[in-house]
């Protein structure tokens, strides 16, 4: 033993949120609204109306690969069903805003103001979408009891093609129209499924506003972040990390892994009711196993379990395919790139004087945004000159991209880590330890 | 060095820190044995792995169970702790049955386990092993986690506690924060044994402590087995396939042989059992060739 190591023996107790007294307990749900608010007045209008729509996106992925990581990070179990439980999410929270709307509001079209009654519907449709997304989840969740890796992933993808199918014999959306026609008699056409079949749910009101949506990616973050660092989270991680001892050690398998499957599945519920009410429509294909794919992606490359991971995967990916579809546009003005460079000037100083950050870490950090400006200015030069737009070979880049990732770093961009113990100069050392009075 | 390396013989300050936590609580009915192992056996498919195995341990010894490689011994404490179910028998811990509970009841119980090969949480840090062991005697509503309401942040505060004065106890309290798998091999036993005991458990099954362990490693094994067991009241039940720890330590042996038990008393008379020495050396002679010489 020559190693003279002496990390501190206290626990790593503070993180961004505390509890314990009333008023503290409520702030960090006042931080995600305030979050919220700042990503739809402040970044929303700097970042145009295309990346709006983009920043949307992203926040309906991170809640879908949050989610997910609770089932195949925290808890180990390989689930590749996620697009059916967005799916199911998707078309409750759609279908009861557009039919709430026709029967109460007598319109679809998305009615204004910070707040109304369509909003109250999104609201409502979003949550009783996420609860029977839940109940599937519940469903789902209890063959994994006997099942292991291949072929729980096997009953998992089933179930992604059984939502998908069922979608597909739907019967066919009222129109806007029609609307007297439906108030005369909702039930007996609502007990036909008037979901649109194969041609997908269209003309939902789009509520899901950048706000909306930040709201519940902020809280889907705090809620994931809770549960790992808990004593439930523990429980999740120690049936990843040897399912026999966690049994010995009284840990309940049935319960901790039901309900891993009920919570991923809620939050893919979330997820597919707000991506319904951003994009407007909501088609079976939609249900399928690309999907599914797509967000498993996004959990791995950020590394299994690693809640920030999982959000840096997705904020990456997603703004991926959309800068390299048309680099030149993006950051094309001098006061952007100075602000992009502003921006990580102060964020490193910040970390460097807080979390005392290694610069090696800060380098890598810049090197990112960096990166994305070379490739733009590169991707303007060979349209202009050579007349090769890479943004046509976006999805090639792509896959290099994921191909590089997992070769440099096998267990994803930050493994079992947070963001947070990145930042701290003996993050080697130790592994953070899960929880304290955090 | 500014660290206690790490074979520090266990330290025993004057206070138990999990006397207040319920523990192994007020020992009631002294005369009953803590554990009463009537007549279990299992077979996969022909094997008869374990046949009418009994034994009765009181409250507070120490025993051992002993036997040969292949004799059983590590599929009576999966039988014990129901990783499998017996076939036949009955298993009573503490008055109460538990041969027919699933294994996260028969801990709740008050059994807890090592393992032969160990089996921590490699990736989870050292304290959150133990923190783990801890969740038993906890509550743990959805609605509390999401909260953090008051009585949540008492309880993980109070895990985080009761688990670093368990490794103090053991010296590995400065290496909390370092992911389980970087621990020496000895530490990681070690570390096995704090985890089960951060269950409560009121009796503690220990499957070949000693494996792979230098002698002077267990001599101090030995030293903190006994420790444990007067500190937090322990019943210890401890399987060795190598007669230097079992003799030394415990006060009545279970030997094993072929899924039987074939001896039961105190080390010396074990010692001197001609059964017993047949089951270890082979009687001369006496050895069937056709049965085990047969086999390629």
């Amino acid at each position: 033993m020559g190693a003279p190591s002496s990390p501190s023996p206290a626990p790593a107790a503070t993180g961004p949120s505390s509890g314990g007294r009333p008023l503290l307990m409520t702030l960090p749900w006042a931080l995600c609204v305030v979050a919220a608010i700042l990503m739809h007045h402040v970044v929303g209008p700097v970042v145009g109306d295309y990346w709006v729509t983009v920043l949307q996106k992203i926040g309906v992925f991170i809640i879908a690969a949050v989610g997910l990581n609770i089932v195949n990070g925290f808890t180990g179990q390989f689930s590749m069903g996620h697009a059916g439980f967005m799916a199911v999410g998707g078309y409750i929270a759609g279908a009861t805003t557009y039919y709430g709307s026709l029967l109460w509001i007598g319109t679809v079209e998305a009615q204004p103001g910070l707040f109304n009654a369509g909003i109250a519907l999104m609201i409502a449709g979003v949550f009783l979408g996420a609860l029977v997304a839940a109940g599937f989840g519940y469903l789902v969740g209890l063959p994994s009891l006997r099942l292991r890796g291949d072929y729980l992933a096997i009953v998992t993808l089933g179930f992604g093609e059984i939502i998908r199918v069922l979608l597909q014999q739907t019967g066919e959306q009222v129109a806007p129209t029609d609307a007297a026609k439906f108030a005369a008699a909702p039930l007996k056409i609502l007990s036909q499924f008037p979901l649109n079949g194969a041609l997908g749910f269209t003309r939902v009101p789009q509520y899901a506003s950048v706000f909306w949506v930040y709201l519940f990616t902020a809280v889907t973050l705090l809620v994931a972040y809770r549960v790992k660092y808990s004593s439930s989270g523990r429980a999740f991680l120690s049936i990843r990390e040897d399912e026999i001892a966690a049994r010995a050690m009284g840990i309940h398998l049935t319960k901790y892994k039901v309900r891993a499957f009920v919570l991923a599945a809620f939050f893919g519920g979330v997820a597919g009711g707000l991506w319904a009410h951003a994009g407007q429509n909501f088609s079976p294909t939609e249900a399928g196993f690309q999907r599914s794919f797509e967000v498993i992606i996004l959990v791995v490359l950020g590394g299994l379990g690693s809640i920030s991971g999982a959000a840096m995967a997705a904020i990456a990916l997603t703004a991926l395919t959309e800068v390299l579809r048309g680099p030149g546009d993006v950051l094309a003005q001098w006061w952007q790139l100075l602000a992009l460079a502003g921006a990580v000037g102060v964020v490193a100083i910040v970390l460097r004087a807080l979390r005392n950050t290694g610069w090696r870490v800060i380098a890598i950090g810049a090197a990112i945004p960096a990166g994305l400006v070379a490739f733009a200015k590169l991707s303007d030069l060979t349209r202009n000159h050579l007349g090769i737009s890479l943004g046509d070979y976006r999805m090639v880049l792509y896959a290099l991209a994921l191909i590089l990732v997992m070769l440099l770093r096998p267990n994803g961009l930050l493994g079992v880590r947070e963001l947070w113990d990145l930042f701290s100069r003996d993050s080697k050392r130790s592994a953070r330890t899960n929880g304290g009075a955090a | 060095m500014s660290t206690a390396p790490p074979s520090v013989p266990p330290r025993v300050p004057p206070a138990s820190p999990t006397a207040t936590d319920g523990g192994p609580g007020p020992i009631a009915n002294e005369s009953r044995p803590l554990l009463d192992v009537d007549a279990i056996s299992i077979s996969f498919g022909g094997l008869k792995a374990v046949q009418d195995f009994s034994l009765s341990i009181p409250r507070g010894a120490l025993y051992g169970l002993l036997g040969l490689n292949g004799a059983g011994k590590t599929t009576v404490f999966n039988l014990l702790t129901g990783v499998y179910s017996c076939q036949s028998g009955a298993v009573t811990l503490d008055g109460r049955r538990i041969d027919t509970l699933r294994p996260h009841e028969i801990a709740a119980a008050g059994l807890c386990r090592t393992f032969q090969n160990i089996r921590l949480f490699p990736d989870l840090s050292v304290l959150d092993n133990v923190r783990l062991g801890c969740h038993l005697r906890g509550r743990h509503s959805l609605v509390r986690t999401l909260l953090r309401t008051p009585g949540f942040v008492r309880q993980e505060g109070a895990m985080t506690r009761k688990s670093l004065s368990l490794l103090e106890v053991f010296g590995l309290a400065d290496r909390a924060q370092e992911p389980a798998k970087s621990l020496p091999y000895g530490d990681q036993r070690r570390l096995e044994i704090i985890r089960a005991l951060a269950t409560e458990p009121k009796l503690l099954l220990l499957d070949e402590p000693a494996a792979g362990m230098n002698p002077h490693e267990k001599i101090e094994l030995a030293r903190s087995i006994e420790s444990i067991r007067e500190r937090f009241k322990l019943t210890v039940l401890l399987i060795e396939h190598d007669m230097g720890l079992v003799m030394d330590i415990c006060e009545q042996i279970a030997v094993l042989d072929y899924g039987r038990r074939i001896a039961f008393g105190p080390p010396t008379q074990i010692q001197r059992d001609p059964r017993v020495i047949e089951a270890y050396l082979g009687e001369p002679g006496a050895h069937d060739v056709g049965e085990n010489g047969g086999a390629v």
